[in-house]
């Protein structure tokens, strides 16, 4: 394609060396620090803390894999069902709000509908922090401290304004003459929304709930501050937690960083094209 | 029989008009996400505000009463809260500038066409999904003195003698966590900006070049001026979330040593979390709604601006 005569000498040398050369600095910046602590959760103790450093472990033992699975102090099993439960039911839950939201944004000509959408916006901007210390106090008062319900409550307060507002965009783009045909066939507009728009906007609707799966996942703040627990605590307030220990096992700490990040890599490489689509419709709507 | 007459009724005249009860059911759909953004964002910034005005400090419950606005002059006068705003300046500034120019230049390489260049980009993306708390936890591994990685190499490559520890260093600590959301950052300007490159029309670059347009001339004078809708709208969204992004500082550094890395976020953070004073965290909160509100209507109207533009 741009191989067509008149590439002049600085064309050549970017397309060529300088690409190569970019691709590789990329891959490498990007994968070294993960290789690293992919090659630590394999060592043992010793290989862990020996002078001069020791860059590949002897064998690939997962002794620190099983350690961390199984631990008294901090048992990452539990974590791990803890993360999938409450990332789980967030997910189901910011879909059936968010498609219903969402459709009646992308569809209904109602009074306050801007607003709506910029109060979506809007509230992306605000920071987590903010939240802490009044929903702190409100699940104090409500008795749900050290209950998966305040984590996940809590949890919608940043996955439903992104997932609405992305879902506003599916919709949109489904035509809405294929509603009313199924409308004068004697659908209503939730027997259309159900049969005709939802299987049309599928992948839409599949990426927004992987999305909000993936973030309730990676979620730290509010694991920590909404439970006291150990057996309440997600992946990522668990990995803290072992860190705030007397001192910190690498070995069984890198083994539970491989654990925690597998899960979400694997969603995002389905993720990611929609993903990427919702956030640059998102953006150039501004 | 009378019956006939009133099921006849609403036929003819219903009781709303259809206009009403489209109306009702659209309205109907916003009652849940309209109830879960109540109580988990609106009641708690309202809440927020109420906590501000009283002395709250959740392990001296005797000590709770309504003080006005004494945690505000409080507030004013905390060196920390100011050194905290200008820690945030430079993390802001330091993390999205790097960002932008790794992500650009990323954009650039992944734009081109080679072979696997799929898996290569989902490769690349990597650091930018993963928890938060996983990024904080790697660079802590790699910054290490005694066994991490890179004073190690940095050792072997003779640029340095003595180790040097990264995060507890005053001067040394907020760079270190700049790098590490450099690192977390850079695929999000590099999926954006890719996404505004592949939107560019080739017809623009292919006339440009039978123009006698130097690659140079064609990068200042289509690549960016094509693109600086999604760079304005992308790098305000960087600056929002890197001023709001607590989670990385907190488990790396916890703000310290002595401060040297505390930005606002985590000082409202720690207020709550560590010093449980409610009062004051709340009123550390009304501060920073108060920025990001001044911020977002300063990025509106620069959209706005672009979309007249355009």
């Amino acid at each position: 394609m741009r191989r067509a005569p008149g590439r002049d000498l600085a064309e050549r040398v970017l397309g060529g060396p300088v690409m190569w050369a970019g691709l590789g600095a990329l891959t490498l910046f990007a994968v070294a620090p993960f290789i690293w602590v992919l090659l630590a959760s394999f060592k043992t103790r010793a290989e862990l803390y020996a002078t001069p450093i020791v860059y590949l472990p002897a064998s690939l033992s997962v002794t620190n894999y099983v350690e961390a699975w199984t631990s008294k102090l901090t048992p990452f099993s539990r974590f791990f069902a803890n993360s999938l439960w409450v990332s789980s039911v967030t997910m189901v839950a910011t879909t059936a709000i968010s498609i219903l939201a969402g459709f009646a944004l992308a569809r209904f000509r109602f009074a306050g509908r801007q607003t709506f959408l910029l109060i979506f916006l809007a509230t992306q901007m605000f920071p987590a922090v903010l939240l802490i210390a009044p929903l702190l106090s409100q699940w104090y008062a409500l008795g749900l401290i050290d209950t998966y319900q305040a984590l996940i409550y809590s949890n919608f307060s940043f996955t439903v304004p992104f997932t609405v507002w992305m879902l506003v965009g599916y919709f949109e783009s489904i035509p809405v003459e294929l509603e009313e045909s199924a409308m004068l066939d004697g659908c209503n507009r939730f027997g259309a929304l159900c049969r005709v728009v939802l299987p049309l906007a599928a992948p839409g609707v599949a990426a927004t709930a992987i999305f909000a799966f993936v973030a309730s996942w990676s979620e730290l703040l509010f694991a920590i501050t909404f439970t006291s627990q150990t057996e309440m605590r997600t992946l990522s307030a668990g990995l803290l937690y072992m860190v705030g220990q007397y001192e910190i096992q690498w070995g069984q700490l890198s083994a539970g960083v491989i654990i925690s990040t597998v899960p979400v890599a694997i969603l995002f490489t389905y993720l990611q094209r929609h993903l990427i689509q919702g956030l640059s419709a998102g953006a150039v709507k501004g | 029989m009378a019956n006939g007459a009133t099921v006849a009724a609403p036929l003819a005249r219903p009781l709303l008009s259809r206009r009403a009860r489209e109306l009702m059911t659209g309205y109907l759909y916003l009652v849940p996400v309209v109830v879960v953004l109540a109580g988990t964002i609106l009641f708690p910034i309202l809440k927020a505000a109420h906590m501000s005005l009283y002395n709250h400090v959740l392990i001296k419950p005797q000590e709770y009463r309504y003080v006005g606005l004494a945690n505000y002059a409080r507030l004013l006068h905390d060196g920390v809260f100011w050194l905290s705003l200008w820690n945030s300046v430079l993390w802001v500034f330091g993390s999205v500038s790097l960002q932008f120019l790794g992500g650009f230049a990323a954009a650039l390489v992944l734009h081109q066409s080679f072979r696997g260049r799929a898996v290569i980009r989902t490769i690349t993306l990597l650091p930018w999904i993963i928890p938060g708390i996983v990024v904080a936890l790697i660079w802590e591994f790699i910054y290490q003195p005694n066994y991490g990685l890179l004073n190690d190499l940095l050792g072997r490559m003779g640029l340095m003698t003595e180790r040097v520890a990264w995060l507890s260093s005053p001067a040394l600590a907020m760079p270190a966590v700049i790098a590490t959301n450099v690192w977390r950052g850079v695929p999000f300007f590099a999926i954006m900006l890719l996404a505004g490159l592949q939107a560019i029309p080739t017809d623009l670059y292919e006339a440009a070049r039978v123009d006698g347009a130097s690659v140079v001339q064609r990068f200042r004078h289509i690549t960016i001026p094509m693109l600086r809708p999604i760079i304005v709208v992308a790098t305000a969204t960087r600056i929002v979330w890197t001023f709001n992004y607590a989670d990385l500082i907190f488990v790396m550094t916890g703000g310290g040593p002595a401060n040297a890395t505390q930005i606002t976020s985590t000082y409202t953070l720690l207020q709550a979390y560590s010093n449980l004073d409610f009062g004051y965290a709340a009123t550390l909160s009304v501060a920073l709604l108060l920025i990001m509100l001044a911020f977002t209507m300063f990025y509106l109207r620069i959209t706005r601006g672009l979309e007249s533009v355009s």
